[in-house]
């Protein structure tokens, strides 16, 4: 069992507070995802699980043990940095065993003389030999053992990282940001790449990323932070259909949910002069109604029962059009816009022949909405 | 060591080890300056005592005003001052041009030439100052400070060139190319453009080349033999282990010599590494 | 850094080798030429008071190295006091360098005053160590019968197993001001993360600065080594001004030899003959330099 407990968790610089009283509980084998914008504090959470920033308040606990208060190479984790951090003038072998021959290390070695024969002895040593090359192979990086890593590419370097980290068999990996410094197409089959190492290694992976893609497609659990707080904390699936504030709706999703602003009115909801019923209406006067742009219609101008509103822009991507639309008489709660804006974003399958300018009529489909707090974002209960 | 024990160890014992032992570097590194101070101030009758004095007397302090009547000072340093002067002046104006040179043009010898200013590195002062007294002895050139300053220059302008050949590489080439489009002579631009933008690492190997200078002492005890004209660095060597001399006068003159160099070189240091570790990176 | 661009073609071709020219002249003048004439002097007997007049001898001079056994214990007193001095002032700079690499309170400071050792004037230097050094006044020998040593009882500079300590002594608290900032330098380019990814794999202190730093900073103190070595070789208002090489040569360094026997003993054969040697042992130096570090790049995989 290695769950992760973080309790109370906090670290403060000066009046900052980076990581702001997160408590979560991991259980044991989980993907987490750390997710969310530069500066919300997720890679310094990360570190402060490996050892490298201390806590300014709270616990950290591995199995129920306490281990915020043990140096990092106690810890039984590992930490693949968003530049690997491999050690420029070892080998890729010398690289992979490098922890191995620290875990042996003992005070004399440091002895001149000594020094060089007893790392050579440990490197040399069948056990230890064995693991790194069975390591080595599981990474493909079999024929470039003896080799620096300069001369290797972005992607290998990245998998030697993966191999210094697998070798000592721990009970947690970190990864901060670690698919950032590759181009697009590598980072796709590196996601998949790392998902496979953790079906077969099995162990808890904690991932930091700005990139909600790779949060979606590979965590198992995600934690969404702003400003050192995690705003949610749970499967994909749950982040994606019921976001708990309009921060994380408007995080999650390309392009990400609408937030339209409505009243409530006896089982309806009114968007400007539009009045749609639907059954989950609180009582709630001013509220926000999530809809995502595959809820979103385009009819022609004029027609009964839609919102009007003009198309903006017409993005074409393939396989489905993006096309933002001004709305006439509703408003949006959308935090870039100031909280005012009128655009909001709907998508067509295929190739859309819609132009700017165009009017266009709107039907909403509000069977899957989602209603927020126009004052406070929080999720509204259904 | 990893940032939570850094964290700890401000707190801690080894904080206030390194504290303890940085400032036992700084004592050794500052004790003879030190000592030279107080021994300037140490009244005549207790220079020989031992114990020595550890503390400066302050009544003392007239032994400063006391040394320019007993020994020439002023005339030392001005001396000093017409050498150090011309070195940086003769240096600069010598290094300006082929420093634009080696940072901006590709050209066939830039190699070799790099190789000649470290070639000039290497041969002692002291080597060269027996041809050169015998060719300045041909020319006339002994016992003038024109003489030494020529000579002085020609030590000092290799590290002058190859700092300004670093604070060039620093420069943007954008500003130059506008400057050319706009008709500028080459040499315009060198002297209106780039200096200016170069102007404190110009001002740190002023300052170097001054106290180059300032400090040489071979070639001016071996060239200059006229006692009217004998800079400090010479004058002060006279006193070196003898005790005839009141030590404290001595010392008073060792340290108003001292003191401007070592003042103006605390603010052009990091001029001067930073020309060194730029080289380092495959001189 | 923005190289030049190649010069046009036509109208700026010459231009580098006009910029070039006044200092490749004045140095061709004032060190070419004096470096050829020595080389031509030490084939002659020329004495100091009358420069002029040379009577060619040919290889006399050298032999007259060869053969004098004092020529081998000045080699000797150069290797040591270079080795020395390069060695110490190196591990000295290099333990205040990573003193002074932490944050503390005062750093700047410290960093600002530890320099200040190079920046005094030799003559200055000298001055007050043969004050610090004399036997009977001296402060060194002071402290040293307090605390119990009869060595402080001894005149440093005129015994001739202990002058060269002292020489040593004050060259390198002159130098390894200089080793120390160019190794803080160098230590600023050692990558955090790279120190932190070492910790987690386990390593200690001295683990991490033989993995990350050491490398890391290797060919700043490489390329430091060469200019010590050769300041050291080159070095003489220190030395001559303490004790003139003596006593009986203690301190004679080529240099110093060089010297004496150019102006003491006027003979400015003789002092060219060693002067060469000099310049030859200088470049056999720098080969060697340039051979190791050719060797550790290509070793590296550059």
């Amino acid at each position: 069992m290695a769950a992760i407990d973080l309790q109370g968790v906090t670290r403060q610089f000066g009046a900052k507070k980076a990581v702001n009283d997160i408590s979560l509980s991991v259980p044991d084998g989980e993907f987490l995802v750390l997710l969310g914008p530069s500066g919300c504090g997720k890679s310094t959470l990360l570190r402060m699980l490996a050892g490298l920033e201390s806590l300014s308040g709270g616990q950290i606990l591995l199995d129920g043990r306490r281990i915020d208060q043990l140096p990092p190479s106690d810890r039984d984790m590992a930490f693949v940095f968003q530049s690997y951090a491999l050690y420029p003038h070892m080998t890729v072998r010398r690289n992979i065993t490098f922890p191995l021959i620290m875990r042996q290390h003992r005070w004399w070695f440091h002895v001149p003389g000594i020094s060089h024969l007893a790392k050579r002895r440990i490197e040399r040593s069948p056990a230890v030999r064995d693991l790194v090359d069975r390591t080595a192979a599981i990474l493909a990086l079999t024929p470039m053992m003896d080799q620096l890593p300069k001369t290797l590419s972005g992607g290998q370097r990245q998998r030697v990282a993966l191999g210094r980290a697998m070798v000592r068999k721990p009970q947690v990996f970190l990864m901060d940001e670690p698919l950032s410094n590759l181009d697009a197409k590598l980072r796709t089959a590196m996601r998949a790449e790392i998902i496979k190492l953790h079906g077969a290694v099995g162990g808890t992976f904690v991932y930091v990323t700005h990139d909600q893609i790779e949060a979606m497609t590979m965590g198992s659990r995600i934690a969404l932070m702003r400003d050192g707080v995690v705003q949610q904390f749970g499967t994909p699936r749950e982040i994606y259909t019921n976001p708990v504030n309009t921060y994380v709706a408007r995080f999650i999703g390309t392009p990400p949910m609408n937030l339209l602003r409505a009243t409530a009115d006896q089982g309806a909801l009114r968007f400007g002069p539009l009045v749609l019923p639907f059954i989950r209406a609180t009582a709630q006067a001013e509220l926000l109604a999530g809809i995502r742009p595959s809820a979103i219609a385009l009819t022609p101008a004029g027609e009964p029962g839609t919102v009007a509103g003009e198309v903006a822009m017409v993005e074409h991507i393939g396989a489905e059009s993006l096309i933002t639309v001004r709305m006439r008489d509703v408003r949006t709660g959308h935090e870039e816009d100031g909280g005012g804006g009128t655009e909001v974003m709907a998508t067509e399958a295929g190739y859309s022949e819609l132009r700017p300018g165009t009017p266009v009529g709107l039907r909403l489909d509000l069977s899957d909405a989602v209603l927020f707090s126009a004052g406070t974002g929080e999720r509204l209960a259904a | 060591m990893s940032a939570a024990a850094a964290m700890a160890g401000r707190r801690g014992w080894t904080h206030g080890l390194r504290l303890l032992t940085v400032l036992l570097v700084l004592l050794g590194a500052g004790f003879p300056l030190y000592w030279m101070f107080v021994t300037s101030l140490t009244p005549s009758a207790a220079l020989f005592a031992v114990p020595p004095h550890v503390w400066p007397s302050w009544s003392e302090l007239g032994v400063y005003t006391e040394a320019f009547r007993t020994i020439p000072v002023g005339r030392w340093l001005r001396n000093s001052a017409v050498i150090a002067a011309g070195t940086t002046v003769l240096s600069i104006a010598l290094a300006i041009f082929p420093a634009y040179a080696l940072s901006r043009f590709q050209f066939r010898g830039a190699g070799l030439v790099g190789l000649g200013l470290f070639a000039t590195q290497m041969l002692p002062e002291a080597m060269l100052v027996v041809p050169l007294y015998a060719i300045f002895g041909q020319f006339g050139l002994l016992n003038t400070l024109a003489g030494l300053i020529l000579a002085n220059t020609a030590f000092t302008v290799p590290v002058i060139t190859w700092m300004l050949k670093g604070a060039i590489d620093g420069v943007p080439i954008d500003v130059e190319e506008a400057a050319k489009i706009d008709g500028c002579t080459r040499i315009g631009i060198v002297l209106s453009i780039v200096l200016p933008l170069v102007a404190p690492s110009l001002a740190a190997a002023a300052v170097i080349s001054f106290f180059h200078g300032w400090n040489e002492y071979v070639l001016a005890t071996t060239l200059i033999s006229d006692e009217a004209l004998r800079p400090a660095s010479v004058g002060l060597a006279s006193f070196v282990g003898e005790l005839s001399t009141p030590v404290h006068s001595v010392m008073a003159v060792g340290l108003i010599y001292t003191v401007p160099a070592v003042v103006f070189y605390l603010f052009v240091q990091r001029y001067v590494v930073a020309g060194m570790t730029a080289g380092s990176v495959k001189g | 850094m923005t190289p030049g661009p190649a010069p046009d073609a036509g109208a700026e071709r010459w231009t580098p080798y006009w910029f070039i020219a006044p200092l490749a002249l004045y140095l061709l003048l004032f060190q070419g030429v004096p470096l050829v004439q020595e080389a031509g002097l030490s084939f002659t007997a020329t004495s100091l008071l009358s420069p002029r007049e040379h009577v060619f001898v040919g290889l006399d001079n050298y032999r007259n190295l060869l053969d004098g056994s004092d020529f081998h214990a000045v080699l000797a007193t150069t290797a040591v006091y270079t080795v020395a001095c390069v060695v110490l002032s190196i591990l000295l700079g290099l333990g205040v360098a990573l003193l002074l690499d932490a944050p503390f309170r005062g750093r700047g400071v410290a960093r600002a005053l530890v320099t200040v050792p190079w920046a005094a004037p030799p003559v200055a230097v000298a001055l007050i160590f043969v004050w610090i050094f004399n036997a009977q006044y001296g402060v060194f020998n002071f402290v040293l019968r307090s605390v119990g040593f009869a060595a402080g009882r001894e005149n440093w500079l005129d015994t001739p197993e202990l002058a060269l300590p002292a020489v040593l002594l004050t060259t390198i608290w002159q130098i390894f001001p200089f080793a120390a900032v160019v190794i803080l330098a160098a230590l600023q380019g050692v990558s955090a993360e790279l120190k932190e990814a070492a910790t987690i794999d386990g390593a200690d202190r001295l683990s991490i600065f033989g993995a990350v730093v050491w490398p890391t900073i290797r060919p700043s103190v490489a390329l430091l080594s060469l200019f010590l070595t050769i300041w050291s070789i080159r070095r003489f208002d220190l030395i001559w001004l303490m004790t003139q090489g003596g006593p009986i040569g203690a301190t004679e360094t080529l240099v110093i030899k060089l010297y004496r026997d150019g102006f003491v003993y006027r003979d400015l054969g003789q002092a060219a003959a060693v002067g060469m040697v000099g310049v030859v042992v200088a470049l056999a130096v720098t080969a060697v330099y340039f051979h190791f570090t050719r060797r550790a790049e290509r070793a590296a995989g550059a």
